[in-house]
């Protein structure tokens, strides 16, 4: 089998990096069976680890990419962006109105009830999927609701799933205080 | 301001709901949702929040009311995927008069081909983007292909971060920047050449920028709880986008919207648990105390 190894277009976002040369092929064949528009290629040296092979991403993506993997049991090292300090944001601020609390996570905000563990609104974000995440979290105590992570898709379902797990965190605190 | 006498507004983005496909048409409130075609979509945070604002502000100024191109896709991509190639193929003969493009996967090549198609219009429309659209476009180096940019605080430091290609990617210290920063983000996106002709960056006070510096801020009124309310970011949008339709000047317009939606937030009586077809159900009130006529 002859492998076309393409160029890195920058326009693509981000790259997955796999430690085996088959892990990628198999991974590319996955993805392409689920409608995702990836390209094999070969990493620039910078992002090299493990094999010389690599896909191309929609950067925006991975949390689906990465869930599909999962579930179809693909192998791979870590996902990169092509610009930047390949970093996600870890930081978060909280804001307190008199009976929430707001936790912003990058993009995302996400509001819950103090007294009651109830998610009260979620706003910001720009992706597809954060208008349904937000139907779907928006009156759920937050420790029954879904996690942002598991049944979104983009990096906003990413810093949406961050904000959630600080609300969490806040809530529990509150809880046991 | 001009007389507007068919005259096109088209609002594009995705919405929440599985497997809507393509439609274009009118949008006419029916409650807590948009009726376009039929179809009904709850007007909630998103590219439904952004119609209602600028049908709410349409019909208080008795326009043409915008067109509304939407499709459903729950963040798998596929709908958006749709909507770009309707526009790359569709907008030069639509011709719209403004385009305002809003939620939907950020593709920086269809972004790109889509900007082309632009260029390709008989009429340039004014362009306007907020949300993924707008993080398109920065990431593929489009963004002075646009004329106004409606970012909220986090947007508006990805704006000015040289290397994100998603608010998710922003670089630690500007994501700490606090609303007083604004002034010097701004000045980093225009020196960038990541910001559109105009900024209406939202938040706790509302900056506007022109050229590279802030020419305008609202503060007032200030209702805190409006930050929470999901949707009320896309509103502003949606208002901004009607009233420069209307013809007022990219600056008054931005002005008016942040006065507007704040007016019409403070109408609402807000807590943290309101939804933002609450607020918007105040814009006419809102308009009609701020005296918006064309």
């Amino acid at each position: 089998m002859v492998l076309k190894k393409a160029k890195v277009k920058a326009e693509s976002g981000g790259l997955l990096l796999f430690e085996k040369v088959e892990d990628a092929v198999r991974a590319e064949e996955i993805l392409s069976e689920a409608d995702y528009t990836v390209r094999l290629v070969a990493p620039p040296p910078t992002f090299r680890m493990g094999c010389d092979l690599a896909i191309e991403i929609n950067l925006v993506e991975q949390i689906g990419i990465g869930r599909l993997f999962r579930e179809k049991g693909v192998n791979y090292l870590k996902v990169v962006p092509l610009k930047g300090a390949g970093r996600l944001l870890d930081v978060v601020k909280v804001t307190e109105f008199k009976d929430a609390t707001m936790v912003k996570a990058g993009n995302m905000k996400v509001t819950f009830d103090k007294n009651k563990g109830t998610i009260l609104n979620v706003s910001g974000g720009g992706c597809p999927d954060i208008p349904y995440l937000s139907a779907s979290l928006i009156g759920k105590k937050l420790s029954d609701a879904p996690r942002p992570k598991d049944i979104g898709f983009t990096l906003c379902a990413m810093m949406m799933d961050r904000a959630v797990v600080e609300c969490l965190e806040l809530w529990r605190k509150r809880l046991t205080s | 301001m001009e007389e507007k006498v068919n005259k096109l507004m088209l609002v594009c983005g995705t919405v929440p709901v599985k497997d809507l496909p393509l439609i274009s048409g009118r949008a006419v409130f029916e409650g807590e949702f948009l009726s376009v075609n039929g179809f009904k979509v709850p007007c909630a945070q998103g590219t439904a929040a952004m119609i209602g604002g600028a049908l709410s502000v349409a019909d208080c100024l008795k326009l043409e009311p915008p067109q509304a191109l939407v499709v459903g896709d729950t963040g798998r991509g596929q709908g958006s995927y749709l909507l770009y190639e309707f526009l790359i193929q569709r907008v030069s003969t639509l011709s719209p008069d403004v385009l305002v493009l809003h939620y939907c996967l950020p593709d920086m090549t269809l972004m790109r081909k889509l900007c082309e198609s632009v260029r390709s219009c008989a009429k340039r429309p004014l362009m306007i983007a907020d949300a993924a659209s707008m993080y398109a476009a920065k990431a593929a180096g489009l963004a002075t292909e646009f004329d106004i940019f409606t970012p909220d605080l986090c947007e508006m430091a990805f704006l000015a971060d040289p290397d994100a290609s998603h608010p998710a990617y922003i670089n630690k210290h500007l994501f700490e920047a606090d609303i007083a920063k604004v002034p010097e983000l701004v000045a980093a996106a225009y020196q960038l050449k990541s910001a559109a002709r105009l900024l209406l960056v939202k938040g706790a006070v509302d900056y506007i920028a022109e050229d590279g510096k802030v020419v305008d801020i609202v503060s007032e009124p200030n209702i805190p709880e409006l930050e929470a309310i999901g949707g009320t970011g896309d509103v502003i949008t949606g208002i901004v986008s009607a009233l420069a339709y209307a013809g007022l000047e990219l600056r008054e317009a931005a002005k008016t919207s942040a006065l507007v939606n704040r007016m019409a937030g403070k109408l609402a009586r807000p807590s943290p648990a309101t939804r933002v077809w609450q607020v918007i159900s105040q814009l006419p009130a809102a308009l009609e105390q701020r005296r918006v006529t064309c």
